[in-house]
Formats: structure tokens, C-alpha cells, sequence
């Protein structure tokens, strides 16, 4: 167990701050760790992911005694002693080999876990080619009909996008899109189960099409990895739900009398208030003048001066 | 003039930002940067040539994404041209519960009732003496209550003998003390009021702080009481005080010499019997911790 530590200056004091819950969160901090046993494969994939994760991730360098799906009492304080929420262990042994096992927590418990085993990886440095910057935002790919049908899909995918989407920000700079990461779902195996997945991460080079749009061309950057699925621990339903919530502060204002038709068109509802009809503008007439009482004495007069002027005749 | 062929000489020059043969339209979550390809993958050319295909998807992918990032609305700014992105569609889990509201202090109830508003005030502010602009308080404040003054007048009718600087710091530093006393009772409300309700709090609302102080009250009562209970004779022959509280205990209940029916009586019985020499006797010791007290005896 960790102590709880009470802030004896101030900048104890901010860090301890910064570290409490918020409605806009900080962005996820991951831990990469070596199990007990690793290999080459492992090790180049466990650097190559740190690398893309930079900054906001930890290296454990040392061999950790590690078995997450025994035992997470280790994760757990990893996780507070390091406020990360996420965790990629590699681990390598007879029974499954080049594993690399993806967990993320909520509250500093477990939330779900999943196991992938590298069947073929290339690692970064094996690609001659210009690598993007750190800290860069990367685009996601997801190819393929099963990535919202089958759990360990549905997972991968969250996992990805959690790992690397970065901070939630209202804009983002073209020329800062420097990578693609590109997951591709195989083909289901023989006997039904879920098959091969490609990840595969590319640089972005905007070329010139004589049009407004840029012609992309990728250019692969590494890290290359073909994956199988291994053990996977879903999130309880209730911690799943909590770990969804939005803060009110963050939920998009309704806007009153606007709605979206089924062909997407914004359609406004608008009031226009009682319609006076006495009052309401028509074409003028001399005829349909509203004359007051007095207007009508003098032209009584009128009348009547026109009838003597009349006789006079 | 025909300018037909001038354009698609021009057209020719580049390579096409348009992809083709896709069946189903990609999706978009465009806060997250990310297209969702849906269209079945092909399995031939993906077992013929991996990463040759691989790239070729990516990229067709790639430009549908950037056809549709680019059609975003931008803004130019220090860093470049900036793409306005719409919020995420896709739900990822949060790394930690929601922020609890903190319960409301003392003051904040006055504020309400009163209709206090807090309004900003600046920092920095021009101290007319030294003619610059200092902070409001803190360090190097303009705050300092006049503890630096080089002369003070001795008030009328106070002790000439008195130091008026040791006044003026006793006096700041009782203020301090007693603002510190009113931040610990506010605290101490706030724990009791959110042990309370429950209800609001597990909601994720401020706990009513309407009746705190009886509540309160009642809290030290229950602590009172407990540590009566917690001599070594449980309270039973401490002295006692004139007005002290009194436990409300548990009234004890006792059945009726003869009851109306007795098949409960036979089964509380039963049970008991049961217990000591029937089946579910085997659990009722502890057999590895008899064995390790018996042999820790010898």
C-alpha cells in the first residue's frame, strides 16, 4: 500500500492537485513493462510503442515478476505511484510467446485487460525511413468488417484509440498530421475465431492533386506487427458504465427548437407570436383609410361647401 | 476557345485525391482523427501480397480521411492553418470517477442567501505611496496592516507604554486563528453531511447542509456515548455526571411464557441442537486452529 502523502509545499501541493479527478482529465499516462522473461521481439515492440506514446509514458527498463492475469495487486500500485492508467506488459514464454498484454485501469483498479501474441513484428528502426516527431497526434485506421462485432475487436480498438488519441482538444493543426496508425482485421480463422490483426503505422506525405484536397502517399514507418488474440478480461458491466460518464460540464448544450431531419439537414422551429389582423399590413387603398372623427367633420365640410358652391351655379 | 484539353492535360499532371470501390462509405469520428472502414477485406490479395495490399488500403483510407479533415472548417493561427474538430463520437472510459462537488462552506450559504456574488479583482494594484503597482496581498503585499509603519499613533486612551507593533501582530494573528477554526468547522460539517446524505452524494450532488449542526451534534453524541462504552468495565462503573447522556440501547425482547405457536420455539431449538452435535457441527471448530492452539499449549 502507499502512503498518503500530505502536501508540505506547494509544489507537492500542485502535483497532489493535479492528480485528482476533473472533469477535463489529464491525458492517460501509460507504464510499458518487461515480464519476467522477454524477447527480442518483445523488447523491440515494448520500445517502438513507448516511442509513439512519448511523452506521456514510463519505460520500466528492469524485469518485473509480472503475471497480470494472476494477480494485479502489482498494477495497482503501479498505477498510483505513477498516476498511469494504462499498461502494456510484454512477456514471452513457451506457452505464449511474443505476448503483449494491453490493461487499463479506472480509479486505479482494473478495468479490462487484453492479451495479444506477435506473430511477425518489424520494429522501427528496421524501416530506412523519416519517422514522425514526438508527441505527434496519429490518425486511426480500422479496416475490416469485424471491428464492432467481436469482443476482442471491440476492445483492440478501444485500447488503440485510448493509448494514442492524445488530448481532447477543438482543433488540430494539417500541418501536426505527421502519422497514420492503420489496424487491419484477417480474415476469421477456419474454426470461427477471431484471426489475424495488422497494425501497421505510416508517415503522411501531402503531395499536390491540382485540386483544394492534398493527395496523400504513406510511407511506412514502423512499428509492423501481425497479431493473434490471447486471454482477455472484459470490465464490469456497473465499472464500465461509471468509467463512461460525462461530467454535465462537458455534455453539448441542447439548443431549444432545433432538431436534424432524417437526411441530416438542420431543420429550425421558429415563433412568429398571435397574428393581430387589424393591424396587419396590407396593400393601401385611399379608400379603406381609417379616417378619424375630425377628418371626417372637415370633410363633411367640404362636402358640403362643394354642394354650395354647387347651387351657386 | 476550348479549354477542355488544357484542363485535363493539367489533371493529368497529378495523381487523383478521389478513391474508388468502396461499397460501403467509411465512418468518420473526426475528434478522434479516425475512419472506421467497414468494407470487407480481400482476403486473395491480403494472403498474396500482405504488405503491399496493407499499404494500398491505408492510403486509399488515408485520403478519404484527409478529403474529409480538409473540408473541415480552419482557422489560421500562430501554428498554422487549424482545423476545427467536431467532439467525439466514439466513447472511450474516463481514467478516474467523476469529481465529487465539495459541500458548501459556511460563507457560500450566506453569499446565497444574501445574493453575494464573488467578482474578479485584479492582482496587482498602485499603492499610492511607493507609486508602483504591488500585489493585492502575499508576499510583498500591500496587505500588511500597516506592520510596517516606521511611526504609529498610540490610540486614544490606550497604554502609551503598550507596543503598538506587538498589537498589531497579535491581532493578525488571531485573525488567522480564528479563520482556521472557522476552515476546521467547516470541514468537520462538510464530513458529517456527506456521511449523512448518502443519496445526493452517490448521485454525484452536493450534500444538504440544511440541519449540519444538528446533525453534528448528534454525531458527537453518538462518539460520546461509544467512549463511555469503552472502559474496561463498558461504562457500568464509571462515576456518574449530572446531566450526562444517557445510551439508548436495544430494548431487549423476550417471546411469551407460552406461546400460541411452538414450531418456532422447536426450531430455534432444533437449530442449536443441530448445530452442537447434528451434521453442521463439523464447522463449527476451527480444526487447523484447534490443533495449532493445542500444540502452541504444549
Amino acid at each position: 500500500m502507499l502512503r498518503t502523502i500530505t502536501p508540505r509545499n506547494a509544489r507537492v501541493k500542485r502535483v497532489l492537485k493535479n492528480r485528482e479527478a476533473k472533469t477535463e482529465e489529464n491525458v492517460k499516462t501509460a507504464i510499458f513493462i518487461r515480464g519476467s522473461q522477454t524477447s527480442q521481439v518483445v523488447n523491440d515492440a515494448l520500445a517502438d510503442l513507448y516511442m509513439l506514446k512519448k511523452p506521456y509514458a514510463v519505460n520500466f527498463t528492469k524485469k518485473n515478476q509480472i503475471h497480470p492475469f494472476e494477480d494485479q495487486s502489482n498494477l495497482q500500485f503501479f498505477s498510483q505511484k505513477n498516476d498511469a492508467s494504462l499498461f502494456v506488459i510484454g512477456t514471452h514464454s513457451k506457452k505464449r510467446p511474443n505476448t503483449l498484454t494491453f490493461a487499463r485501469m479506472f480509479d486505479h483498479q482494473l478495468l479490462d485487460m487484453m492479451e495479444v501474441s506477435i506473430e511477425h513484428g518489424v520494429p522501427m528502426r528496421d524501416f530506412k525511413t523519416p519517422k514522425s516527431a514526438i508527441g505527434m497526434r496519429p490518425c486511426f485506421m480500422f479496416n475490416g468488417d469485424m471491428w464492432d462485432q467481436n469482443t476482442n475487436y471491440i476492445m483492440l480498438k478501444s485500447m488503440l484509440l485510448d493509448f494514442y488519441h492524445g488530448q481532447t482538444v477543438d482543433k488540430v493543426a494539417l500541418a501536426g498530421l505527421e502519422y497514420v496508425i492503420s489496424v487491419t482485421a484477417g480474415p476469421m480463422t477456419s474454426e470461427g475465431k477471431p484471426g489475424k490483426v495488422y497494425l501497421r503505422t505510416y508517415t503522411i506525405v501531402l503531395k499536390r492533386s491540382g485540386v483544394k484536397l492534398p493527395r496523400i502517399e504513406l510511407v511506412e514507418m514502423g512499428p509492423s506487427m501481425d497479431m493473434t488474440f490471447g486471454r482477455i478480461t472484459e470490465a464490469k458491466p456497473d465499472v464500465w458504465k461509471q468509467s463512461l460518464r460525462v461530467p454535465k460540464e462537458l455534455k453539448p448544450k441542447k439548443k431549444k427548437n432545433i432538431t436534424k431531419d432524417d437526411m441530416n439537414n438542420t431543420v429550425g422551429r421558429i415563433h412568429l407570436g398571435k397574428q393581430d389582423f387589424d393591424k396587419i399590413q396590407t396593400r393601401k387603398m385611399k379608400g379603406l383609410k381609417k379616417r378619424s372623427a375630425e377628418d371626417e367633420d372637415s370633410a363633411k365640410e367640404k362636402k358640403q361647401r362643394m354642394d354650395a358652391s354647387d347651387d351657386e351655379e | 476557345m476550348d479549354v477542355s484539353e488544357v484542363l485535363a492535360a493539367h489533371k493529368q499532371k497529378f495523381k487523383s485525391v478521389s478513391v474508388e470501390g468502396k461499397i460501403i462509405p467509411l465512418e468518420f469520428d473526426l475528434g478522434l482523427l479516425t475512419a472506421y472502414d467497414q468494407n470487407p477485406v480481400d482476403e486473395a490479395a491480403l494472403k498474396k501480397n500482405k504488405d503491399e495490399y496493407l499499404h494500398e488500403l491505408s492510403r486509399d483510407n488515408a485520403q478519404l480521411l484527409f478529403n474529409e479533415i480538409f473540408q473541415l472548417q480552419t482557422i489560421s493561427d500562430d501554428n498554422g492553418v487549424m482545423a476545427m474538430l467536431p467532439n467525439p463520437t466514439t466513447l472511450l472510459p474516463r481514467e478516474k470517477p467523476l469529481p465529487k462537488p465539495k459541500p458548501e462552506t459556511r460563507w457560500e450559504k450566506f453569499a446565497k442567501a444574501k445574493g453575494i456574488v464573488n467578482r474578479k479583482k485584479e492582482r496587482m494594484v498602485y499603492d499610492d505611496n511607493s507609486g508602483e503597482y504591488k500585489p493585492r496581498w502575499g508576499y510583498k503585499g500591500i496587505n500588511d496592516d500597516g506592520s510596517k509603519d516606521w511611526i504609529i499613533e498610540v490610540p486614544a486612551g490606550a497604554n502609551p507604554m503598550e507596543d503598538q507593533y506587538e498589537a498589531r501582530r497579535e491581532a493578525k494573528k488571531e485573525r488567522i486563528e480564528r479563520n482556521d477554526k472557522r476552515h476546521q468547522r467547516n470541514l468537520e460539517e462538510a464530513a458529517v453531511a456527506t456521511k449523512m446524505d448518502q443519496k445526493a452524494v452517490n448521485k454525484g450532488d452536493r450534500p444538504n447542509m440544511d440541519n449540519v449542526r444538528s446533525l453534528k451534534r448528534k454525531e458527537i453524541e453518538n462518539q460520546i456515548l461509544i467512549s463511555k462504552n469503552s472502559t474496561a468495565s463498558a461504562g457500568k462503573f464509571d462515576t456518574a455526571i449530572k446531566g450526562d447522556l444517557k445510551p439508548k440501547g436495544i430494548k431487549r425482547q423476550f417471546e411469551p411464557n407460552v406461546a400460541a405457536d411452538l414450531s418456532k420455539e422447536k426450531a430455534g431449538n432444533m437449530s442449536i441442537l443441530d448445530r452442537v452435535v447434528g451434521k453442521n457441527g463439523e464447522d463449527l471448530v476451527n480444526v487447523r486452529k484447534a490443533i495449532k492452539a493445542t500444540k502452541a499449549r504444549r
